[in-house]
C-alpha cells in the first residue's frame, strides 16, 4: 500500500495525471471505483479501469478472492500433482517421483549424455494414461539444436507402448491402451523450430495463446536453452536480462497451466587458477533461476545423474543408462551398483565440479545477505 | 521496417513509428515494462504488441510429431537421408546423414575420414531414389591440396562401388564438375567462404553438401591456449553460420576433425570414450562438440579383414586388405554402437558383421 503510483507498470501520461490528482500511493486508490476515478484524475473510464487492475489484479472484480494459502494446503495442492516418469526407478526417486508439473527444472550435461534422449523420454512419458499412474497429457517440444530426430520419438514411443502393454497383461485394465497408440503419441507431441533467439523469444510470446487452445499440455521442453543464447550477444547484460525474462514467463506459465517445464543446458569449462571445473554455461546468474537442476556425466562408461539443486529433494547421484528402448536402470548386480557409486563418490574431480559450483551459489547467497 | 503490413490497432502502430523502432528483434529485446515507457501505451497494448510481431516471426504453427514423422512438412523433411554409397554404412547410421545438423568426423590420421567424405561428395549427385540429393558438393580444404587425382579414380570405379544404379543414371552425372573446391588458409577466408561464396552456390541450387576437411587445423594451429576465450567465440560463430546454411538449404554439413590423446584428467568428464574406449577425444573441446549433432569416430585397427572375416574370402576383389572401424560417439537417434568397414580402390564399404563378431572385438 506504501508503493509509489509512480513505480507501478502503467503508461507515463496516466501516472502523471495521477499524481497531479494527488493519488501518490497505492494506498490512495484504495476503495476508488473506476468512474470515481475517471472524474478526479480526468482520465477516460477504459483508462481508469486499466488502472484499478493494475493496482488491484483480480482482487478488484472478484471481491475478497485472494487470500492467504497455508502451507498444509500447498502440501495437499501438491499431493495432487502428478510427476512424470523417467522410466528409470532410480532417477524417478531422485527427482521425488519423477518431473513435477507446475514446476520447472534444468537438465544440463555435456554432449551426448542424454539431455536430448531424457526430454524425448519425457515427451512421451506424459502421455501414458492415467490408469497406469501417468498424466494423460500432450507435449510441447521446442527445438533450438535441431537434434529431435523423430525417428528416435517413434522407438521411445514404440518401447512406451510395450511397457504399458506388459502392464496391461498383469493387470488388466481393459480399454485403457485403446487411445494409446503410436499415432496418438505422436500426434499428441507438438513440435517448433526456434533457429535463433528472437524466434525463440517470439514464440515464448505466443505460447500463452497455444496453451489457452491446448489445455492438455503438461510438459513443455526448450532443448537447448543455451544454444541460442550462447553467440550473438556482445553484451552480456542484454543476455542475462534476456534470459531472466524469459525464464520468468516459463515460470509463470509452469504454475499457472500446471506444466512441467524443462530446460536443457550445456556446460562449459570454467579456468581457475591451476585447474579447470566443469560447469553449467550462461554464467553464475542463470544458476538461480531454475528451482530445480539435474546433471547429467559420464563417469567412464558409465552415465550418472545428479540432483545439484534442489528446494525439495536431497541433493543424490545415481547411474542410469540409455537403451535403445530409451531411459533405464543400470542392470547390474547391487554389489556392482554401489561399488560403482562409491568409486564415483571417490573420484574427487566430479565430485569437485559439482561442489564448487554448489560452494559459489552458497557463497552468493551470503553475499546477498 | 514497414510497421504498416502488421495487424496493428492505429494507436499502437502511430507510437511504434514515433518511437523509431527499426526491427522486431528490437521490440522483442525489450521488456514489458521498458516497451510501455519507450511508447507511452498501455499495458493491454504493450501485450497487443508483443504478440502481433511475436506472430510475424513464428508464421508456421505447430507441428505434431506424427507430421513429421509421415514426412508432411518439407520444410522439416526428417525422412529423407543422405546416403554413404553403401548400403551396409547406410543401414548403420539408419539410412544416412539427416539434412539438417552438422556431422562430425573424427579420427586419427590416415583412419579414412577424407576418403568417406570424397565418397559423401559422389554420393549426393545421384538422383534421391539412389540416395543422393540430385546435386553437387563443396570441400572445403583447410589442411592439404584435395586429393583430385583420387577422386578422379573414385569417379572412374564408381559403377563397381554402386552397381545398383543403371548405365545410363551413372553417365548422365558429370560427377567431376559439380564437386567445387575451396582452399581456406586462415579462418578469414574459411568465414568469407560460408558466410558468402557457398550461399551463392546454394540459393542457385547447385549443392546439397558441404565437407568441410578439417576444422580442427585452422583453430588448432591460430590460437594459443591462452587465447581459449577468443577461440570458443569463434567456434561458437562458425557453428552458428553452418547451422544456419544446413537449416536453410536443408544441407548436411560434414566437417572432419582430429584427435588429442585424453591426458587431462579433467578432460574425462568432457565426454565417452565410446563403446570401443580409444583414449582419444575429438579435438576442439565442449564448445565444439555444443554444435556437433552426429559425432562418428573413424579409426583402423592392426587387423586384415581376412583375419578377421576368413569367409569373405571371395570377395577380397572388393574389400581392402585394412579393417577400419566407425562409431557413433553420440547421435540422437542412434546408440552408441560400431561398424567395420575397408577402403578399397573403388571407395569405402561397410563390412556385415554379425553380433558374436562384434563382440570378439570389444574384447581384445
Amino acid at each position: 500500500m506504501q508503493r509509489e503510483v509512480a513505480s507501478l507498470a502503467l503508461a507515463p501520461t496516466i501516472k502523471a495525471k495521477l499524481i497531479g490528482a494527488g493519488f501518490v500511493r497505492v494506498g490512495d486508490l484504495h476503495e476508488v471505483s473506476a468512474a470515481e476515478l475517471r472524474i478526479e484524475a480526468g482520465i477516460s473510464l477504459q483508462e481508469s479501469t486499466e488502472v484499478l487492475q493494475t493496482v488491484f489484479p483480480r482482487s478488484h472484480e472478484k471481491g475478497s478472492e485472494t487470500r492467504w494459502m497455508k502451507a498444509t494446503e500447498i502440501l495437499e495442492q501438491e499431493k495432487s500433482c502428478r510427476s512424470i516418469s523417467t522410466f528409470c526407478a532410480a532417477l524417478d526417486t531422485v527427482l521425488g517421483g519423477g518431473i513435477m508439473t507446475g514446476k520447472m527444472i534444468e537438465i544440463c550435461g555435456t554432449p551426448g549424455v542424454g539431455k536430448t534422449q531424457l526430454c524425448i523420454q519425457l515427451a512421451v512419458n506424459t502421455q501414458i494414461p492415467a490408469s497406469f499412474g501417468g498424466v494423460e497429457g500432450h507435449s510441447v517440444y521446442i527445438d533450438t539444436e535441431g537434434s529431435f530426430l523423430v525417428d528416435r520419438v517413434v522407438d521411445v514411443a514404440e518401447a512406451a507402448l510395450q511397457h504399458c502393454k506388459q502392464q496391461h497383461g498383469k493387470t488388466g485394465q481393459l480399454g485403457a491402451l485403446e487411445n494409446f497408440t503410436l499415432e496418438t503419441i505422436l500426434s499428441n507431441i507438438f513440435f517448433f523450430r526456434c533457429h535463433d533467439y528472437v524466434e525463440l523469444l517470439a514464440q515464448v510470446h505466443l505460447l500463452p495463446d497455444f496453451l489457452f487452445k491446448h489445455p492438455k499440455v503438461r510438459f513443455l521442453v526448450v532443448d537447448s536453452i543455451a544454444y541460442p543464447f550462447r553467440h550473438e550477444f556482445e553484451d552480456l547484460s542484454v543476455r542475462t536480462r534476456l534470459l531472466h525474462g524469459l525464464a520468468q514467463k516459463l515460470l509463470q506459465l509452469a504454475s499457472q497451466h500446471n506444466i512441467a517445464i524443462v530446460l536443457t543446458n550445456h556446460m562449459t569449462i570454467r579456468l581457475e587458477q591451476n585447474n579447470s571445473a566443469l560447469v553449467p554455461a550462461l554464467g553464475e546468474s542463470w544458476g538461480h533461476v531454475s528451482p530445480q537442476r539435474l546433471v547429467l556425466y559420464w563417469q567412464g562408461k558409465q552415465r550418472f545423474a545428479s540432483l545439484t539443486k534442489s528446494s525439495r529433494q536431497k541433493e543424490q547421484m545415481v547411474p542410469f543408462q540409455i537403451t535403445s528402448h530409451g531411459f533405464h536402470d543400470v542392470q547390474l548386480f547391487q554389489s556392482q551398483v554401489t561399488a560403482s557409486i562409491s568409486s564415483a563418490t571417490s573420484n574427487t574431480t566430479t565430485v569437485n565440479a559439482r561442489k564448487r559450483c554448489r560452494v559459489e551459489d552458497d557463497d552468493e547467497h551470503e553475499d546477498c545477505l | 521496417m514497414d510497421w504498416d503490413h502488421l495487424e496493428l490497432k492505429p494507436s499502437v502502430l502511430l507510437a511504434v513509428k514515433r518511437a523509431k523502432i527499426q526491427s522486431t528483434k528490437e521490440i522483442l529485446s525489450l521488456s514489458g515494462l521498458e516497451l510501455q515507457t519507450l511508447l507511452k501505451l498501455s499495458q493491454d497494448d504493450v501485450l497487443h504488441l508483443q504478440k502481433i510481431v511475436a506472430a510475424s516471426i513464428r508464421k508456421t504453427p505447430a507441428i505434431t510429431a506424427l507430421q513429421l514423422h509421415q514426412g508432411e512438412c518439407p520444410s522439416f523433411d526428417q525422412t529423407t537421408k543422405l546416403s554413404l554409397g553403401c548400403p551396409i554404412l547406410d543401414k548403420f547410421l539408419r539410412g544416412g546423414l539427416p539434412l539438417v545438423g552438422i556431422a562430425e568426423l573424427a579420427g586419427e590420421s590416415s583412419a579414412g575420414k577424407t576418403q568417406i567424405c570424397m565418397q559423401l561428395c559422389l554420393s549426393v549427385q545421384y538422383p534421391q531414389k539412389y540416395g543422393g540429393l540430385g546435386a553437387g558438393a563443396v570441400y572445403i580444404c583447410t589442411e592439404d591440396a584435395f586429393p583430385a587425382k583420387r577422386l578422379q579414380q573414385l569417379i572412374s570405379l564408381q559403377h563397381r562401388l554402386r552397381p545398383e544404379v543403371p548405365v545410363d543414371v551413372m553417365r548422365s552425372i558429370a560427377f567431376g564438375n559439380n564437386i567445387y573446391i575451396e582452399h581456406a588458409g586462415d579462418l578469414e577466408s574459411l568465414n568469407m567462404c560460408v558466410s558468402k561464396r557457398i550461399p551463392i552456390l546454394m540459393s542457385r541450387g547447385l549443392v546439397r553438401l558441404v565437407v568441410l576437411d578439417s576444422v580442427a587445423a585452422l583453430f588448432r594451429c591460430e590460437f594459443e591456449a591462452k587465447d581459449a576465450i577468443v577461440k570458443a567465440k569463434h567456434l561458437k560463430t562458425l557453428g552458428a553460420t553452418l547451422h544456419n546454411l544446413s537449416s536453410s538449404f536443408k544441407t548436411p554439413i560434414v566437417c572432419v576433425n582430429q584427435v588429442t590423446a585424453a591426458v587431462d584428467e579433467s578432460r574425462l568428464m568432457e565426454g565417452s570414450f565410446g563403446i570401443l574406449e580409444k583414449k582419444v577425444l575429438p579435438a576442439l573441446g565442449l564448445t565444439w562438440s555444443s554444435q556437433v549433432l552426429i559425432r562418428l569416430m573413424v579409426s583402423r585397427t592392426h587387423l586384415s579383414v581376412q583375419d578377421r572375416f576368413p569367409q569373405l574370402t571371395n570377395h577380397l576383389w572388393h574389400l581392402g586388405n585394412i579393417l577400419r572401424t566407425m562409431e557413433v560417439i553420440f547421435a540422437p537417434h542412434i546408440a552408441q554402437s560400431f561398424c567395420f568397414y575397408t577402403i578399397a580402390m573403388d571407395g569405402v564399404r561397410g563390412i556385415q558383421a554379425n553380433n558374436a563378431e562384434q563382440a570378439s572385438t570389444l574384447n581384445t
